[in-house]
């Protein structure tokens, strides 16, 4: 597949659309290098280019690289900031979904009055600085005993994700016509049967690629995190904050950030492949 | 086997009317097409009869019993959209079964039912496919097939042969007419195209803005249409306004025209003369008297058959024969026409 990939590549690209292709990647993949040399160097001091000392060269001093061996033990707390992490995702994005689904069949199939406006009012949460919406909210939950606790942080992730959600699905309803969901009604099938064997399974391309986005935004939230968390409640981005907060780049923070990037990297992957050969595949296209 | 039955029915979004009064009956086992341009409601009629709008006044019988109220899942229809909305993430199969499996047939009946359907529609051999992998013909047999199985006690369709190329309509129009006789199933079809309509039903309810306009037989509708709209909806090009002079003699602007005598159409009266094309003879020999004098204008060669432009002085008739000979533009002609065929508006 890579392969065949590769040679469709390299005869249909122009010399140009090549170089552009390995620009667009330097600019993905070229923030990754300095951490990846920085989680396996021994000693990397200014000005040097590359890590005076390498973990190659120490092996009798140190079993693992000193950023690794770090992470995975337990006082990084890396594992409980993913396990946390995974979960507000999980548990955002199944929320996230549940309200987005019917507001976004209303929006993409009803006409209403106010209705622009409506769809413009959704969009203010991702126009108003986190760091307002944070401190506000940070008040209210105090008062309301939210503050560090579980609730508390997946009600505020949901804030900045609902509007992207609605996009994605309103977007994907208004591809997707009514007679399949009347034709299903004339057959006989009830409601819940309508929505379970008609209407989730053509949207699901949709539907993976709008939790999927949601998924990656909550996994990123720091700032309403950091606030809302009040520091009892550890995930990636604030365990990683926490790292970096004194403005240098250890081995150790290397070594976070890249676990840090590993559930979202797994998840694309999944997807990837399941959009593609269990929706599409079958089903649609050609 | 159901009669359905429409009485003043009326269907209003808003401020609009989309459906102004309609009274319909169609006989059980009837082959009825809905015929207007689009937007004139003719869609929103079959969707009250399916089940998926309600009316705003008016009832909607199957069998003499009010269904009016009665949700869609309940109504026993079917219906065959004009795409064929086939769940593209279920095979032929499972698409054809749904009705069944969602009502909660019995799998051994399903089983049955489904080897008899595919039969039917000669769909065997296609039962893992996919709809994306079908052509548009099978895609349609399909959606058929889908419905059938049901037994719907009407099955209704949107422009059926719309979608299809010439070659595969006829092959379509003929297996719909054979299952539709074969089932007794009474059918209401949608249609925008009057040759789709004629072509395909029994009887044609012609609608304009809402409103009944006529409804007959196909050939009723094209020899006799009830007004102008229709006469010019179903394809009619040779309209000349003309005056009675005697009860079987009308002067038009192209000469006299003679005329089976009618009822209601007395001497002295303002009428509209239609002629089809097909009635009219082309005579190149000029005959001694009668008929009216033309000159070929334009010839349109059609493999078949074959229409001239006649132009008759203030208005060019349309003349179509078969294409046994080719009459040469600017060849004077006289037309002569059977009073039989004449039709007074």
């Amino acid at each position: 597949m890579a392969k065949k990939f590769n040679i469709a590549l390299s005869s249909r690209l122009s010399p140009f659309q090549k170089f552009y292709l390995l620009v667009i990647a330097g600019f993905i993949l070229g923030p990754f290098i300095p951490l990846v040399i920085q989680s396996f160097a021994f000693r990397w001091a200014w000005p040097d280019l590359l890590p005076g000392t390498w973990w190659l060269e120490q092996r009798e001093k140190a079993m693992a690289p000193l950023a690794w061996d770090y992470v995975l033990s337990p006082y990084s707390r890396v594992w409980e900031a993913t396990v946390n992490t995974v979960f507000i995702g999980t548990i955002v994005t199944a929320i996230c979904l549940a309200i987005c689904l019917p507001a976004a069949r209303v929006l993409a199939r009803e006409k209403f009055r106010g209705k622009s406006a409506f769809e413009f009012f959704l969009s203010l949460p991702l126009i108003v600085p986190e760091a307002a919406i944070g401190i506000a909210l940070l008040m209210m939950f105090i008062r309301l005993g939210l503050a560090g606790s579980y609730v508390g942080i997946i009600l505020a992730h949901l804030i900045p994700t609902i509007p992207y959600m609605v996009r994605m699905l309103t977007a994907v309803y208004q591809g997707l016509g009514r007679d399949f969901e009347e034709q299903a009604m004339i057959l006989g099938a009830n409601r819940w049967q309508v929505l379970r064997l008609v209407t989730l399974p053509m949207l699901l391309p949709g539907v993976v690629a709008g939790a999927l986005f949601t998924f990656l935004v909550s996994t990123n939230i720091f700032l309403l995190t950091f606030f809302l968390g009040q520091g009892q409640i550890v995930t990636l981005p604030t365990l990683l904050f926490s790292k970096i907060a004194g403005g240098t780049l250890d081995a150790s923070a290397a070594g976070i950030t890249l676990i840090v990037t590993l559930p979202g990297i797994i998840l694309l992957i999944i997807s990837e492949r399941f959009i593609k050969e269990e929706a599409f595949g079958k089903g649609f296209g050609n | 086997m159901t009669k359905v039955q429409l009485n003043a029915v009326r269907k209003q979004f808003g401020a609009f009317v989309a459906i102004e009064n309609i009274d319909l009956d169609i006989e059980s086992g009837e082959l009825v097409a809905l015929l207007g341009p689009s937007g004139c409601g003719k869609t929103t009629t079959l969707r009250m009869i399916a089940g998926l709008e309600r009316p705003s006044a008016g009832a909607i019988l199957f069998d003499g019993k009010d269904v009016s109220e009665q949700p869609v899942q309940d109504r026993n229809v079917g219906m065959v959209f004009q795409r064929y909305a086939l769940f593209p993430h279920m095979t032929v199969e499972k698409n054809v079964t749904f009705g069944l499996s969602v009502r909660g047939t019995p799998r051994e009946e399903i089983g049955a039912r489904l080897e008899e359907i595919l039969d039917v529609v000669q769909l065997t051999q296609f039962r893992h496919r996919f709809p994306a992998q079908l052509s548009g013909g099978q895609m349609q047999r399909v959606a058929i097939a889908r419905t059938l199985i049901t037994k719907p006690s009407v099955l209704m369709m949107d422009e059926p042969l719309a979608n299809l190329d010439t070659k595969l309509r006829g092959e379509m129009r003929r297996f719909i007419r054979d299952l539709q006789q074969r089932f007794g199933i009474t059918t209401i079809f949608v249609t925008h195209d009057q040759v789709e309509a004629m072509e395909l039903a029994d009887r044609v309810a012609v609608i304009f803005n809402g409103h009944l306009a006529q409804y007959d037989a196909p050939a009723k509708l094209y020899q006799q249409p009830a007004s102008l709209d229709v006469a010019d909806f179903m394809g009619a090009s040779n309209i000349v306004p003309g005056r009675m002079k005697s009860d079987d003699l009308v002067e038009t602007a192209i000469g006299e025209i003679r005329v089976a005598p009618r009822a209601g159409f007395e001497t002295g009266k303002d009428v509209q003369v239609m002629l089809r094309g097909e009635a009219v003879d082309l005579l190149t020999d000029p005959p001694a008297q009668g008929g009216v004098a033309g000159r070929v204008v334009a010839r349109d060669f059609f493999g078949a058959s074959v229409n001239y432009s006649v132009d008759c002085g203030t208005h060019q008739i349309t003349v179509s024969e078969q294409a046994r000979r080719l009459v040469d533009v600017g060849t004077s002609v006289r037309l002569n026409i059977d009073p039989e065929r004449v039709w007074l508006l």
